[in-house]
């Protein structure tokens, strides 16, 4: 159980997906503008995140490896997150209106999300057992919308800021995300 | 054999996609967000297709 727990850990925080692997930086930047999509885009990718690395490992582990077909991992694990995000944005569609226009353009994209596609290729790469990989596949998402949140926070405040012009909008916001890359770092050797 | 079920596995989630992306299509659009590309300011992603960037028609 301590295991899981140092790992939830390090996955979302200590290793963050965002701010030290640089992995969906699309989302990133694109929904961190207002605190209220950055937080329903962050509950989408913790979902997408979640369910499609556990339908990807058992893909994996129950149909691609006993066929001996592993080198098909990629092209597979893409088809099933395409066809995931597909039903994710149909439920949100019908169920939550106002989440499906705040995320706007956003919610196709987490279909490009490297993030969603890197975790499911880590399970497997990591060689986790089940146990290791529901952590690992709550904790990384966990940790992307933590920052995400956290980022978007400072965005609205950095808006309403008396910032120099030429750093208004993008780049300030890059500068920022470099500052809590640091910030980051400094829990290295945590656990 | 193992080329038959390497193509079997890919037809069954390309037709998974297919049904997938059917439906979603299928799903009416909710009020006020008929075209929600034209609230995108672009980021510097100029491949994806949303980028206004494509929208600019030379003369």
């Amino acid at each position: 159980m301590g295991e899981l727990f140092a790992l939830f850990l390090s996955a979302s925080i200590i290793n963050n997906i965002i701010l030290t692997r640089f992995l969906g930086m699309c989302p990133f930047m694109g929904v961190s503008k207002k605190s209220d999509s950055a937080l329903g885009m962050g509950a989408a990718v913790i979902f997408v995140i979640f369910v499609s690395s556990i339908v990807t490992y058992a893909i994996y582990q129950f149909i691609l490896w006993p066929l001996n077909l592993t080198y098909m991992d990629l092209i597979v694990f893409i088809l099933v997150i395409a066809a995931f995000v597909q039903l994710v944005e149909m439920f949100i569609k019908k169920t939550s209106p106002s989440l499906y226009k705040s995320l706007g353009i956003y919610l196709p994209l987490i279909t490009t999300n490297c993030a969603v596609l890197g975790v499911a290729l880590e399970n497997i790469s990591y060689g986790y057992n089940w146990a290791e990989m529901m952590t690992y596949s709550l904790a990384v998402p966990a940790g992307f919308a933590l920052v995400l949140y956290v980022f978007s926070t400072i965005r609205e405040r950095l808006d309403i800021a008396n910032t120099p012009k030429a750093f208004k909008g993008n780049p300030i916001a890059l500068i920022v995300a470099g500052l809590m890359a640091i910030a980051f770092s400094g829990l290295a050797g945590l656990v | 054999m193992e080329i038959l079920a390497a193509i079997l596995i890919l037809a069954g989630l390309a037709a998974l996609y297919g049904v997938a992306y059917y439906l979603n299509h299928k799903t009416p659009v909710p009020e006020g967000c008929e075209n929600l590309k034209q609230s995108c300011q672009g980021c510097k992603d100029f491949s994806c297709g949303n980028n206004p960037a494509h929208d600019i028609k030379e003369d």
